[in-house]
């Protein structure tokens, strides 16, 4: 006979003590506020998102907070049944974030160092494309505290350096600060908050990826749970003691697909791959991976720090810095040649030059890194492919910062990591392995040479900038009229199923990530990979960029979901998107043009939304004639909306993103319609945040040419 | 909720065969349903157990008036022994099954036809019995092995090997109660003995002899029959096969192999699948050969060749009635002696090959081992030649058919729960997560859904309507016979039948891939359950009695049916019946067999006729079970 409290009973005690919490946080604004109060959390179109996704409901106001608390309620059910547990479960998360909005009431900001609280919207979607490509293999929560910080710390870092998401609710963040532990969105480890109900903000963030990039409709209750359960990799690391009311929160996450790992003995029960009772909390990282399933992408390189994308997000100040390559002061570069096989020896790792102990601290530096790759399927289109992944690939290193590319590269060795022992050849480790390990298909052999003699990197940069000059050359040649076939990339299917991208010279895929070459390539290197050719056949109508084998590709892909996809033409059956898109366009109607944003641009635009919230207009997979998602080099692209009158009807962008593209834009609009600094002419968050009259004025002042076009509506 | 093809109801399945009865009522061919209401109502006195025909002073039938027979045995000395009779036939059945099976592995060599194909599991199983094993020719140990398995039958002294298999505190109740039994043909005698004219009128000494009884079929024939069957055909694996009168094919020679041996079906499924036979329709510009199952041979080869399974018990008579039947091969049990009348209105040959069921106006081909092979291909041979002769203007297949997926040996079942363990904290070979899931309340429990069917009451109904109100409740089903081939042809053997069921068997079914109704075999792998729920009890370390795990057999009509319940009760799992056994006219009797066993081993019968009733009685029973776990 057991002696201990059922699990279920457990649960059904907890989801009542978050459900008192709930009516007690409410009851308390309700002291200072009337029920027409506004309930929003910041930068996000999808409301208090649990309660969103699950009912549909929006609670725009206090009054229909206190609907939704009620709602709750009648989903505490307690039958001795699992779905009584789930719905239980999943009602405590709602009532937690119930509690959690009370906090941000009247504009209140209830978070601060180390906690975050509520993530935007921008941060959840820039998650998308390393969740796809399993650079981030999952999620992990972990509640409460271990016994020290030392053991906190240990497993933070374990997750870390798997490149697994860490969000963290209650003690273990203080713990992690204590321990000196870097902690923001960028190197993936986010202290949510102190109390229990903070955890509502984690799992907005799965229930989020639903409706973000599997186009689940909010008030799709099953919808919802089965795409967390199918494709979001999260965990729970509960720490003992693990109370009711974690126990009912857990109740939820296992609802969610996602399993528990505590090391509470203690009246706790064991349920296969849901409920894992692991006293030995320094298994508890192996534990969780295993329990979810995470697929971890193996890079086993000789180096003496940590490797892993977790680290990408990391920065090395300038008092930390124990030596600086910077191309913009000193010749530095980075370069792939391709060449014959004789000519290459593999794993041959050569620094020519001084190494790193032989700079001061805080010293600057030449640097120039060349790897050469042959084998008998490269081709030389591959290299800007491989040498684009440079960036990810040194950034990956722990305490190596690297930003630009070519002759503009800035790489910073941080003192920490120079104390580990890292030294130039480990640069070398690094290319090597990842080149090998990401095209191991098509090259056989690999060697990398580091240079930093100041004399040999002048003239290799001299020679690099030909080689450079050529490959843009080849760029500009590869029109979407001169290549004979497109490409079909599929790589976010896992998140959002019905998507297809089409990617062509002129249009790369809407993530930013995938190119007409790197699709190409990856097509190559797997023919029955993501990437599959497209032959692009005769088009109906070249203007909106109908091909008929380009619908025929997407109905195949899509497994029917898409019928129609013009190339050219926001208005005509526009590109899907899978919601990871670097930038969003959509029609504001007083000038007639469109209005871009770029996930990073939070504040409102003169179309009346924010990013986030023009981006729930689209993604997953569904089309919205007016919208539209795509990646920022496609904005200076001929192609761009070409149908509907091009780039001519762009005429708001986010300032940091006119900078960004400005250059090309510029040379496009001159080319296309005799127009020199058009940029000057698009409204910016300097001209106007919100106002659509402002804009026009601005326009009509700078002669803008939308205002000569037909109207799009 | 997910886009599932729909489930086929049973209103469907009664639709088919309405339509197939009007076709025999038009050729003037006689079928069940109207032999069924030719023999309505049924005898009061052997409804009750209460008619002695066991000497020829009578037959005696008990009444008010005379309320005892000639000798003066009562209403519940004459029950009893009828129903001691029943499970002694019922256990002689399997056990004379697994006996020609051990005959077979006694004939093994490595050239055929038949040969030993699961040599680890006849390792386990020598050494289980002390046979040397180690530098010794894989055909010595099965022929030692099979003398071994043969004495279980007449051992001199001694007692029986498999109940050891049982956790101990079982062993101890078999042992305290003394029916822990010594050998199959023994016990059988001794109960025929004991219910002789002038022996035993005492109801508890004839139940006892009838547990230890049907314990040497359950834990003896039975589960003799299904080791030794997988060591000679493989122990079964999973397979996606698909099941009702559609798998019938309008342009292929259908052959339906029909009974419960498969040393037969193997045989023929073997030869229809050879060259020599192909090449054979090919000269004859037939398509291909469609080998199908039914009754509890379908469930067999199913679960070892993934052959398609045509229908249980009563859709016997409807395969032949498609008019689309070139043969039917028949082997042992529950074929109708029928059948060879109703085939001769079509082209359908009708071939019996067992001495064991000769039926008149049949092909009898006595079918041996040594020419397996031979008499196999002749017979597919003729199947084809006589393909010819369908006639099809007579030929209505109907079209209802639904994907399965098949084969769960406790085997099996353990590779399912290994996926599901976490290796930084679990053990792998056990039930231990199925036990975890368990005591957390994610699933209540675990139901084994066995049995025929019975024109007694609406055919399928009970089974269909049972399987979905458990699976509604978190309880998972695991099934055999003609029950798992109602789940097969519903569609309820489907994987996504988990929509079909509660949040926490829909969860299990997820991260173990599985369908939420097990096939776990014919009715002789009711010995598979058996080790089942012996294993849930040894890796929960409590008693059988106490794990909610119980049995049910809703629409049970034969001999065997009611020895199965009697081992399933006597291994202290609860039975819950459908329809009532017959020993109704003694009091004493309904009491020994609904309560007086609980009292000696903790399981007992559990009578509802009403389906609807029985599930509650069922999922009640399970709860109560929970509640006194503390769970």
């Amino acid at each position: 006979m057991e002696t201990k409290k059922t699990l279920f009973s457990r649960v059904f005690d907890g989801s009542d003590e978050m459900f008192a919490w709930a009516e007690r946080s409410i009851a308390e604004v309700s002291a200072k506020y009337d029920d027409s109060t506004p309930i929003a959390y910041q930068n996000t179109a999808y409301f208090l998102a649990i309660l969103y996704s699950m009912t549909g409901r929006k609670n725009q106001t206090l009054g229909e907070l206190k609907e939704s608390l009620a709602w709750c309620k009648s989903q505490m059910t307690k039958d001795e049944r699992l779905d009584d547990v789930f719905r239980s479960g999943i009602a405590t998360a709602c009532a937690a974030e119930i509690i959690e909005a009370c906090k941000y009431v009247g504009g209140a900001t209830p978070y601060s160092e180390p906690f975050y609280g509520h993530m935007s919207d921008a941060e959840v979607r820039e998650l998308g494309v390393p969740l796809v490509t399993g650079d981030i293999p999952g999620f992990v929560v972990l509640i409460g505290a271990a016994p020290s910080d030392d053991q906190t710390a240990e497993i933070i870092k374990s997750y870390q350096s798997k490149s697994i998401y860490v969000f963290l609710v209650g003690e273990c963040a203080i713990q992690a600060q204590r321990k000196g532990l870097t902690m923001n969105h960028a190197v993936r480890v986010y202290p949510v908050g102190m109390e229990l109900p903070s955890v509502a903000h984690v799992v907005s963030v799965a229930v989020r990826a639903a409706m973000i990039f599997g186009g689940i409709q909010p008030g799709d209750y099953e919808g919802i749970k089965k795409y967390t359960f199918d494709r979001v990799n999260a965990a729970v690391n509960a720490f003992e003691p693990v109370p009711d009311i974690t126990v009912a929160c857990g109740g939820g996450a296992i609802a969610y697909g996602f399993p528990v790992v505590t090391n509470d003995e203690k009246d706790m029960w064991a349920v296969p791959r849901s409920l894992i009772i692991q006293p030995d909390i320094t298994q508890f990282v192996d534990t969780a991976i295993e329990a979810r399933g995470m697929k971890l992408k193996i890079t086993n390189i000789d180096i003496p720090v940590a490797y892993a994308t977790a680290f990408e997000g990391e920065v090395i100040r300038k008092a930390d810095m124990q030596v600086e390559a910077n191309g913009s002061r000193h010749d530095s570069l980075e370069l792939c040649r391709l060449r014959e096989l004789s000519e290459v020896e593999d794993h041959k790792i050569t620094v020519v030059g001084k190494d790193l102990e032989e700079y001061e601290f805080g010293s600057q530096m030449n640097l120039a890194m060349v790897v050469e790759v042959a084998g008998k399927k490269m081709q030389p289109d591959f290299e800007p492919v491989f040498e684009r992944q440079f960036h990810a690939w040194i950034n990956a290193i722990e305490g190596v910062m690297h930003t630009g590319q070519r002759d503009m590269i800035r790489v910073r060795v941080g003192k920490q990591a120079y104390e580990a022992g890292f030294r130039l050849k480990h640069f070398g480790e690094v290319l090597y392995a990842m080149v090998k390990s990401e095209y191991e298909a098509v090259v056989d052999k690999c060697q990398v040479t580091i240079y930093t003699d100041a004399e040999t990197v002048k003239q290799l940069r001299a020679e690099a900038n030909d080689v450079y000059d050529k490959r843009d050359a080849r760029l500009l040649s590869l029109t979407d009229e001169s290549v004979k076939d497109f490409f079909s990339c599929i790589m976010c299917q896992s998140f959002s199923p019905s998507h297809v991208c089409i990617v062509t010279p002129e249009r790369l895929g809407l993530c930013g990530a995938v190119s007409w070459l790197d699709a190409k390539a990856t097509y190559e290197l797997d023919n029955s990979g993501p990437c599959r050719i497209v032959p692009k056949g005769d088009s109906t109508d070249d203007v909106i960029g109908i091909w008929p084998n380009v619908d025929d590709a997407v109905q195949q892909y899509s497994m029917g979901a898409l019928e129609h996809v013009t190339l050219y033409s926001i208005m005509q059956d526009p590109m899907t998107s899978c919601g990871c898109f670097e930038c969003i366009c959509g029609i504001e109607p007083t000038s007639g043009g469109v209005v871009i944003v770029n996930r990073e641009h939070v504040p409102m635009t003169p179309l009346g939304m924010t990013f986030s919230e023009m981006a729930s207009m689209t993604g997953g997979g569904v089309q919205t004639p007016g919208y539209m998602g795509h990646g920022k080099h496609f904005i200076a692209s001929k192609k761009f909306m070409a149908a509907d009158g091009g780039s001519a009807r762009i005429v708001w962008m986010p300032k940091a993103l006119k900078d960004q593209v400005g250059e090309k834009l510029n040379k496009t609009a001159k080319e296309l319609f005799g127009i020199d600094n058009f940029t000057d002419s698009i409204g910016d968050e300097t001209i106007t945040e919100d106002d659509p009259e402002a804009l026009l004025n601005f326009l009509t002042e700078h002669n803008h040419p939308v205002l000569t076009l037909e109207p799009l509506i | 909720m997910a886009d599932v093809k729909k489930f086929t109801t049973v209103e469907e399945l009664e639709a088919d065969t309405t339509k197939l009865y009007e076709r025999a009522c038009e050729l003037c061919a006689d079928t069940w349903q109207q032999r069924a209401e030719a023999q309505k109502n049924h005898c009061k006195f052997g409804e009750g157990g209460i008619c002695c025909k066991n000497c020829s002073m009578g037959p005696c039938r008990i009444t008010p008036k005379a309320p005892k027979g000639i000798c003066g045995a009562d209403a519940h000395a004459i029950a009893a022994r009828n129903y001691l009779r029943m499970i002694c036939a019922g256990t002689s059945s399997h056990s004379d099954h697994a006996r020609e099976i051990l005959h077979v592995l006694h004939e093994t060599k490595p050239e055929g036809p038949y040969i030993v194909r699961d040599e680890q599991k006849l390792i386990r199983l020598a050494r289980e019995w002390d046979v040397a094993v180690d530098n010794r020719d894989i055909y010595s140990i099965a022929h030692e092995v099979a003398e071994k398995g043969l004495e279980e039958f007449g051992k001199s002294f001694g007692e029986m090997r498999f109940p050891s298999r049982a956790i101990e505190s079982q062993q101890a109740i078999w042992r305290r109660e003394g029916i822990w039994p010594r050998a199959i043909d023994r016990e059988v005698v001794t109960s025929l003995h004991m219910t002789h004219m002038g022996n035993s009128a005492d109801p508890e000494a004839l139940i006892r002899q009838g547990m230890r009884t049907a314990l040497s079929h359950g834990w003896g024939g039975s589960m003799l029959g299904t080791e030794i069957t997988d060591i000679l055909f493989g122990t079964p694996t999973v397979w996606e096969t698909e099941g009702n009168l559609g798998v019938l094919e309008n342009d292929l020679v259908n052959i339906v192999v029909h009974g419960h041996d498969p040393v037969f079906s193997e045989a023929i499924v073997t030869a229809a699948e050879s060259k020599e036979i192909l090449d054979y329709a090919k000269s004859k510009n037939i398509k291909g050969i469609n080998v199908v199952g039914l009754c509890c041979t379908a469930n067999e080869i199913a679960m070892r060749h993934g052959v398609r399974m045509v229908g249980n018990f009563l859709q016997q008579e409807n395969a032949i009635l498609t008019g689309a039947v070139e043969m039917m091969c028949v082997d042992i049990q529950c074929i109708f002696p029928a059948l060879p009348q109703l085939a001769q209105c079509f082209h359908t040959k009708f071939v019996t090959s067992s001495p064991i069921a000769r039926i008149p106006g049949a092909d009898y081909v006595e079918f041996n081992p040594s020419t397996a092979s031979e008499q196999a291909k002749l017979l597919v041979k003729q199947a084809i030649d006589n393909f010819e002769y369908r006639d099809t203007s007579k030929v209505w297949i109907p079209e209802s058919k639904q994907t399965a997926v098949v084969g769960y040996p406790t085997e099996q079942i353990i590779k399912h729960l290994d996926a599901i363990t976490n290796s930084h904290v679990d053990e792998i070979g056990s039930y231990r997560p199925a036990v975890d899931a368990i005591k957390a309340g994610v699933l209540r429990g675990a139901v084994a859904i066995v049995g025929c069917n019975n024109p007694r009451v609406r055919p399928d109904f009970s089974h269909y309507e049972i399987i979905k109100t458990l699976l509604k409740n978190d309880i998972l089903v695991v099934a055999t016979g003609c029950a798992a081939q109602l789940a097969t042809k519903t569609g309820l053997m489907r994987k996504e039948a988990k929509f079909e069921c509660g949040a926490g068997l829909r969860r299990v079914c997820d991260l173990m891939d599985i369908p939420p109704v097990l096939h776990m075999g014919a009715c002789v792998d009711i010995s598979r359950m058996m080790l089942l729920a012996n294993g849930i009890a040894r890796d929960w370390g409590i008693n059988l009695d106490q794990i909610p795990v119980v049995g049910c057999a809703p629409e049970w009509m034969s001999e065997k049916a009611v020895s199965i319940a009697n081992y399933v009760v006597s291994t202290g799992l609860d039975v819950y019946l459908g329809i009532e056994p017959q020993v109704n006219g003694s009091s004493q009797m309904m009491e020994w067999i609904t309560e007086g066993t609980r009292k000696l081993t903790g399981g007992g019968f559990i009578i509802n006729t009403d389906p609807e009733q029985l599930v509650k009685n069922i999922i009640d029973g399970i709860e109560a079970k929970r509640k006194a776990l503390g769970i």
